[in-house]
C-alpha cells in the first residue's frame, strides 16, 4: 500500500515538474512547484520522516511560496515572449556532457559497494534525528540559525529604495 | 520502492537542471533550483529510511533552512533587478559579461 502510494506521489511530482519546465505562465510554474513539494512532503512522511514533511509544508509550501508568488505579483507576472533560452552550447559538447553524466550514474548503481542497513538506533530514528540535530551537528544548526537571520536582512528596504 | 524513489529523483532534478539552464526568466531559474533541492531532500530521506541513519535526516532538515534563506536572498535580489528597471529576463543582465 506504502509502496502505490509513493508511486502515485512520486507520478504526480514528476507530471507538475513537466508542468513546471513547459509552462510560459510564472504563475502556472509557481502553482506546479507548490504541487511537486507537497508531494514531496507526502513522501517525507510516507518514508518515515513527518516532522521533515511538515517542516517542507512550512518553510518551502508555506513561507517560501508566497514570497515567490507576491515576487510574481511584484513583476507584474507577465508570460516571457520566448519560452526557452538561444541554448548556444555546441551540440556534440551537449551530447558528451549528458553521456558523461548517464555513465558516471551507470558506475554508481553498479560500482558502488552495497552497504548493509544500519540497525534502527534505540529510542527510534527520531529520537537519533534530534541528536544528531542538536548534538552532533549543534554548530551547524546554529549557523543556519544565523544565516536565517541575515537572509531576513535582504528584506530590508535600503535608503535608496526609500 | 527503491526504484520508484530514484526515478522520482531523477525526474525532478532533470526537470529542475533543464529549468534551470534553458528558461530565460530570472525566477523560473530559481523554482528550478529549488525543485532539485527538493529532488535532493527526497534521496537524502530515502537514504535515510534504508540505512537508519539519521545524519541524513539532520542534513535535510539544514538543507531545507538554508533553502528557504537561499529563496530569500535570490528574491530579494530580483526584486532589485527589476527596481532597476531591467526586466526579468536573465539575457538582459549582461553586465558582467567579458
Amino acid at each position: 500500500m506504502m509502496l502505490w502510494a509513493v508511486i502515485v506521489a512520486g507520478i504526480v511530482a514528476a507530471i507538475f515538474s513537466a508542468g513546471m519546465l513547459l509552462s510560459r505562465s510564472l504563475y502556472m510554474s509557481a502553482v506546479c512547484l507548490l504541487v511537486v513539494l507537497l508531494q514531496t512532503a507526502l513522501i517525507f512522511v510516507l518514508r518515515g520522516a513527518p516532522l521533515l514533511g511538515l517542516l517542507q509544508l512550512m518553510i518551502y509550501a508555506g513561507a517560501v511560496m508566497v514570497l515567490v508568488v507576491i515576487t510574481i505579483m511584484a513583476s507584474g507576472g507577465a508570460a516571457a515572449d520566448q519560452r526557452f533560452a538561444d541554448f548556444c552550447l555546441p551540440r556534440p559538447l551537449a551530447a558528451l556532457g549528458v553521456l558523461a553524466v548517464a555513465v558516471e550514474l551507470a558506475l554508481t548503481f553498479t560500482a558502488a559497494p552495497s552497504r548493509a542497513a544500519l540497525p534502527v538506533p534505540p529510542g527510534g530514528l527520531a529520537t537519533a534525528f534530534s541528536a544528531e540535530l542538536f548534538h552532533g551537528y549543534a554548530l551547524a544548526t546554529e549557523a543556519v540559525t544565523l544565516l536565517m537571520f541575515l537572509a531576513a536582512l535582504a528584506l530590508l528596504p535600503d535608503k535608496e529604495a526609500a | 520502492m527503491n526504484a520508484a524513489i530514484w526515478a522520482t529523483v531523477g525526474a525532478l532534478f532533470s526537470a529542475g537542471l533543464a529549468m534551470v539552464v534553458l528558461r530565460r526568466q530570472l525566477l523560473a531559474m530559481l523554482l528550478g533550483v529549488e525543485l532539485m533541492i527538493a529532488a535532493v531532500n527526497v534521496a537524502l530521506v530515502h537514504y535515510a529510511g534504508v540505512f537508519s541513519d539519521a545524519q541524513a535526516l539532520a542534513a535535510v532538515a539544514i538543507v531545507i533552512a538554508v533553502a528557504a534563506a537561499e529563496a530569500v536572498v535570490g528574491l530579494s535580489l530580483i526584486l532589485k533587478v527589476l527596481r532597476s528597471g531591467k526586466g526579468l529576463d536573465a539575457g538582459d543582465l549582461a553586465e558582467l559579461r567579458g
